[in-house]
C-alpha cells in the first residue's frame, strides 16, 4: 500500500513542477525544444491517422435523403458515389479559400486539420498538415473559405499547431466593413469581443475585416457583430463578434506565407488620367 | 510485470493518444469529447490497482499534453490523480472490488467509476487552469465540459474497460512466477 501511494506523490509533485515550470515560462521557455521534437516525431504519425480519419469520414459524409437512395445501389458504388461528392465539396472550398487569398494575391499554402489539441473541451489550438518545409513560420495569418481561422502558432517541419481566433490569447486589428472605424478583436472562447480604439458606432450585423500588419493579411473578413454593449460611461465601446469560420468544424485551411504581392485594396485617389498627346 | 504486458501497455497508450488527437476530439459532438485517455486510464487502474493506474495516468497525461495547448504537466497531474483513485476501488472489497478470486464485480461498477472519474477530473484540469489565470475556464465552459465529458466517457466504458481488464488478465500471466 505504501508503494502507491509514495508513488503518487512523487509523480504529482513531477506534474505540478512541470505545469508550474512551463506556465512561468515566457521569454526563456524551457519545454520548447520537447514540444518541437515532438511535433518532429508525432508530426507524420498524426498526418496519417488524422488523414485516414478523414478519409473515413468522408465516406460518411453527405446528406441523409441521398445516402437512403444510394443505399439500394451497390456497395461499391456507394461508396465511389460518396468519395467524389466530398471531393467535390472539397473542390468548392479551395476555390473560396484562393478566391479569398486572391483578394491579396498573397501566396497561401493549403493544409487540412489534422488534429486538434483540446483536453475537456477547453481547446482553441488545431494541428494542421503543413509545416516549415512547406514555407510556414510562426505568427502567419491562417483562413478558410469563410474568413479568418487564426495565426500559427508553433511551426514543426511536418506539422503546425493554429491558434484559433476565438482563443483568449488572440487579438486582431479589424475594421468594420459599414462605418470604417478601427478596433481590436479579441477572443472569448467560443466568440470573439471588439473594442472601438477611438469610440465610434457598431451595430448589430456590422462586419468586419482585418486592419493587416506587417505579418497579417488585410481584408481578411473576421466576423459578425452580435451584441453591442453600449452601457454609458464607458470609455470604450464593445461589440460581441461571432466568427464567420465555424471553428469546430474546420476542414480545410490556407496559410498566407508571404506579404501580398499588391495592395490587396484599390488605391483611394483614382489613377492619373492618360497623358495629353 | 511481464515484458508482454510491459509492451501492451506502450502501445496502447500511444495509439490511444493518437487517436484522441486524430479523431475523438473532432467528432462533431456537441459541448465536446470522449475522453479515451481517461476512460483508458481507469480502465488499467480497475484491472491492476493504484501502481498501475498511477503510472499509466503520469505516461498518458505527459504524452497527452505535449500535443495540447496548455502546460506540460497538467493533463499529467488529473490522470495521475484519477488512476491512483481508480486503483483504490480495484483493492477495496467493500466497493465490489478485491484482488482476483473475490467476489464478482457487479457490471455497473466501471460505470459509476468513471463517471465519477470525469467529473473529477474535468474539475482538477479546470482548478488547476484557473489558479493559473487561463482565460478560457469559465464557469460556462467548466459546466458544458463537465456535463459533456462524463456523460461522452461513460458512453465509451463498455466498449474499453472490459476489453482492457480481459487483455491485461491474459496478457500477465507469467508460467514462470505462479
Amino acid at each position: 500500500m505504501r508503494g502507491p501511494r509514495l508513488l503518487l506523490v512523487l509523480l504529482v509533485l513531477a506534474a505540478l513542477a512541470l505545469t508550474a515550470v512551463d506556465a512561468r515560462s515566457g521569454a526563456f521557455a524551457p519545454f520548447d525544444a520537447v514540444r518541437r521534437g515532438a511535433d518532429t516525431v508525432l508530426g507524420p504519425v498524426q498526418r496519417a491517422v488524422g488523414g485516414a480519419a478523414g478519409s473515413v469520414w468522408d465516406v460518411f459524409d453527405g446528406d441523409p435523403a441521398e445516402q437512403q437512395r444510394l443505399r439500394e445501389q451497390n456497395a461499391r458504388l456507394r461508396a465511389e458515389l460518396a468519395a467524389s461528392e466530398e471531393l467535390q465539396r472539397r473542390v468548392a472550398e479551395l476555390d473560396r479559400l484562393l478566391g479569398l487569398a486572391e483578394r491579396g494575391t498573397a501566396p497561401t499554402v493549403p493544409a487540412r486539420v489534422v488534429a486538434i489539441g483540446s483536453a475537456f473541451g477547453f481547446g482553441s489550438t488545431v494541428t494542421i498538415d503543413a509545416g516549415s518545409r512547406d514555407g510556414l513560420q510562426p505568427g502567419q495569418t491562417v483562413l478558410s473559405g469563410a474568413g479568418l481561422v487564426g495565426r500559427t502558432l508553433r511551426v514543426g517541419p511536418f506539422t503546425a499547431t493554429v491558434l484559433l481566433l476565438t482563443d483568449p490569447g488572440f487579438t486582431v486589428g479589424a475594421r468594420l466593413t459599414r462605418e470604417g472605424t478601427i478596433g481590436l478583436a479579441t477572443g472569448v472562447g467560443s466568440a470573439l469581443t471588439y473594442e472601438l480604439v477611438e469610440g465610434g458606432r457598431v451595430a448589430v450585423g456590422d462586419a468586419l475585416l482585418t486592419t493587416g500588419s506587417e505579418t497579417f493579411l488585410p481584408g481578411v473578413p473576421v466576423g459578425r457583430v452580435t451584441a453591442v454593449d453600449a452601457s454609458a460611461g464607458d470609455l470604450v465601446t464593445t461589440a460581441e463578434v461571432e466568427p464567420f469560420v465555424d471553428v469546430s468544424a474546420l476542414d480545410l485551411v490556407g496559410v498566407v506565407t508571404g506579404p501580398p504581392r499588391d495592395v490587396p485594396r484599390s488605391p483611394l485617389p483614382p489613377p492619373p488620367p492618360p497623358p495629353p498627346p | 510485470m511481464t515484458p508482454r504486458r510491459f509492451l501492451f501497455g506502450a502501445v496502447t497508450v500511444v495509439a490511444a493518444v493518437l487517436l484522441q488527437s486524430a479523431v475523438l476530439t473532432r467528432l462533431p459532438l456537441p459541448g465536446g469529447a470522449p475522453d479515451l485517455l481517461l476512460v483508458l486510464v481507469v480502465a488499467f487502474a480497475l484491472a491492476e490497482g493504484p501502481l498501475s493506474g498511477t503510472v499509466t495516468g503520469f505516461v498518458t497525461g505527459l504524452l497527452a499534453d505535449l500535443g495540447t495547448d496548455h502546460e506540460l504537466g497538467r493533463s499529467a497531474l488529473v490522470y495521475t490523480l484519477v488512476g491512483y483513485a481508480a486503483g483504490l476501488v480495484h483493492d477495496a472489497p467493500a466497493l465490489g472490488g478485491g484482488v482476483s478470486g473475490g467476489r464478482a464485480r457487479s457490471p455497473l461498477q466501471p460505470l459509476v467509476v468513471v463517471a465519477v472519474a470525469a467529473a473529477a477530473g474535468v474539475t482538477v484540469y479546470a482548478a488547476v487552469g484557473f489558479l493559473l489565470g487561463d482565460d478560457r475556464i469559465t464557469l460556462d465552459a467548466y459546466t458544458q465540459s463537465l456535463v459533456a465529458t462524463v456523460a461522452y466517457c461513460v458512453l465509451l466504458t463498455p466498449f474499453v474497460v472490459p476489453v482492457i481488464g480481459i487483455l491485461v488478465r491474459r496478457l500477465d500471466f507469467d508460467p514462470l512466477r505462479r
